[in-house]
């Protein structure tokens, strides 16, 4: 069943058209990836997506509604969220308390509990604590819980990063080159819990640099090329395309 | 992680902040039979005033993060509205109270509306110039609020009477201190609980990043004009004061410069904790009094301990306390 479906997007900036009528249906349970050079409009598309940008023309529809006019914040609560390319987090708010933010759409308590903190409330922070610390566990962060985020190591903030978008519980998650800036090790351990994510129903967008996380994790990919359409594909589909590996990949993967 | 720790976690103050609650209500208490003669009770009271606005700032800047210069006049608009009510209409003290400081959350509420899209110095300046706007209505609109003539004999707020003890009348400083002040505790409280909900989270987010925060479902555009709402609110409670206490009223208390008085007090203070800008207030209340010894050198130390806490101690009076409270092994 199609989760996300694209189509015709255009969306340029001045003169630069940085998507050109792109069209794709993103599968639900499967980790979908758009590769391309630089300048691709790879990030353009999850901006799209996400809500950042509104497109020209074409339109998306996800879970059989369309995301027309609908600002970012109006769609996490259809269950969209996403991370940066450019890290952002709560620098100095502590790891757990970036982690609770995530849960704003969250939180099914009647507003007068704001002012008196009765028990539906303590219930409903315990709850939100206690879910917060299982993604900290899941990502590893859970012994600097009282850390402030931005003190954390690179790949730490990516790993919370992604945490803070899992606490919005989405149905779809954007990840926004994830590889970058992170050691092997961490790659690996990245590739782990983006395959957890999908296995517990997650469907995954990566925009990604790093060939070998793309090839091993996503189920489909959509390669771009001066933001249009070039191929799409599984990866095995994708190595062996001539127009792909003349575009993108070189001689690398041969 | 266990079910005690997670709820530990939840309130980890909760006791010490009761405590709190209860030392400064003693502190409130004894305050005016220490510090007698009325000199300083008129002090006392304009630092609960002034404790009011810097609360009211804070919760705009120090947690939302949005750098209001206008907090003088939602000051001003709290205290002509409810003495214009009180004097022309004859509407009673504390349904003027509530309408000074309706009016002016919502000025509050409509100024965000239109700044929202604009952040650090276009703010500012927009601020300021709702700031500017309204000191001007209330300097020339003379039909209205008598300009520069001002406003005399606004009486005090109505004795309250409890059956079988004799009445407590507002005439009498030490009781207009005692309600500015438990007003004042109960606003602190109030802020209090909002910041240590899921509100203060959303808030801090804001402050720290708009774009993440959206990124999470946060309408940031709607908790902007919130915070500026409350944040008014508490400003147009303490101009509501402010007129009820000196009786007199004229458009150059609610000058500009005044905006920059309670953002100093908040700065000083410590943006972004409650607790700094009480003390905060307070300093800078009673600075310039003790400093009246060395006449109009007085502003030059006031300017030399502004720049020294911007330079040295961003974090105001709180990290001061902090760094202290480490260097002492205090801390957690």
């Amino acid at each position: 069943m199609t989760l996300l479906s694209a189509k015709g997007l255009h969306k340029s900036f001045g003169g630069v058209r940085a998507v050109r009528d792109i069209s794709c249906d993103i599968p639900e349970g499967t980790v979908f990836a758009i590769i391309g050079p630089n300048g691709a409009g790879k990030s353009t598309m999850l901006n799209l997506i996400s809500g950042v940008y509104q497109p020209e023309s074409g339109s998306l529809t996800f879970a059989g509604q369309t995301l027309a006019g609908l600002p970012a914040y109006r769609r996490v609560r259809l269950g969209i969220a996403r991370t940066f390319q450019k890290i952002r987090l709560f620098k100095q708010l502590s790891v757990l308390d970036n982690v609770v933010a995530g849960f704003h759409v969250h939180h099914d308590i009647p507003a007068w509990h704001y002012l008196l903190h009765g028990g539906a409330f303590r219930r409903d922070q315990a709850r939100c604590r206690a879910d917060a610390m299982e993604l900290l566990a899941f990502v590893g962060l859970a012994a600097r819980r009282e850390a402030l985020a931005g003190s954390l190591s690179y790949g730490e903030q990516r790993m919370l990063e992604f945490a803070r978008a899992l606490a919005t519980k989405p149905k779809l998650l954007l990840i926004d080159e994830p590889a970058a800036g992170l050691n092997a090790a961490e790659v690996d351990s990245l590739l782990d819990r983006i395959l957890t994510t999908r296995k517990q129903g997650v469907t995954v967008v990566v925009v990604e640099h790093n060939m070998e996380l793309v090839m091993n994790v996503a189920d489909r990919i959509l390669v771009m090329d001066y933001g249009q359409h070039l191929f799409e594909g599984a990866p095995a589909e994708v190595q062996k395309n001539p127009a792909v590996a003349s575009a993108y990949l070189g001689g690398e993967l041969m | 992680m266990s079910d005690a720790a997670i709820s530990r976690a939840v309130h980890p103050w909760w006791a010490s902040r009761r405590l709190g609650f209860l030392a400064a209500a003693l502190v409130i208490a004894a305050l005016p039979m220490m510090l007698t003669g009325n000199y300083w009770q008129t002090n006392l009271t304009i630092c609960a005033i002034n404790v009011l606005l810097a609360l009211g700032l804070d919760f705009i800047l120090g947690y939302a993060g949005q750098l209001n210069l206008g907090q003088s006049a939602f000051y001003g608009l709290g205290a002509y509205v409810s003495t214009l009510l009180i004097t022309r209409l004859g509407v009673p003290f504390w349904a003027a109270f509530a309408a000074g400081v309706a009016f002016a959350g919502l000025a509050g509420m409509i100024l965000a509306t239109f700044a929202v899209r604009l952040r650090g110095h276009y703010l500012a300046i927009a601020s300021l110039g709702f700031a500017v706007i309204t000191y001007q209505i209330l300097l020339n609109w003379i039909n209205l609020t008598q300009g520069p003539l001002g406003i005399y004999a606004i009486p005090p707020p109505p004795a309250i009477t409890i059956p079988g003890l004799p009445a407590i009348s507002f005439r009498n400083p030490v009781a207009l201190f005692y309600l500015v002040a438990g007003v004042t505790l109960l606003v602190y409280f109030i802020l209090d609980q909002l910041v240590r909900s899921p509100i203060g989270e959303t808030l801090t987010a804001i402050r720290e990043d708009e774009v993440s925060a959206a990124s999470l479902g946060i309408n940031t555009a709607l908790w902007k004009v919130f915070a500026f709402g409350v944040g008014a609110a508490v400003g147009g409670a303490a101009g509501c004061f402010y007129a009820t206490f000196v009786g007199t009223l004229v458009p150059d208390a609610f000058f500009i410069t005044e905006s920059f008085t309670i953002l100093a007090m908040v700065i000083v203070g410590g943006m972004g904790t409650l607790i700094g800008p009480v003390f905060g207030a307070v300093l800078l209340t009673l600075l310039p009094e003790v400093l009246r010894g060395v006449g109009d050198l007085r502003l030059m130390v006031y300017g030399a301990v502004l720049t020294l806490v911007v330079l040295f101690m961003p974090g105001g009076l709180v990290q001061a306390a902090r760094v202290v409270g480490a260097r002492l092994g205090l801390s957690r």
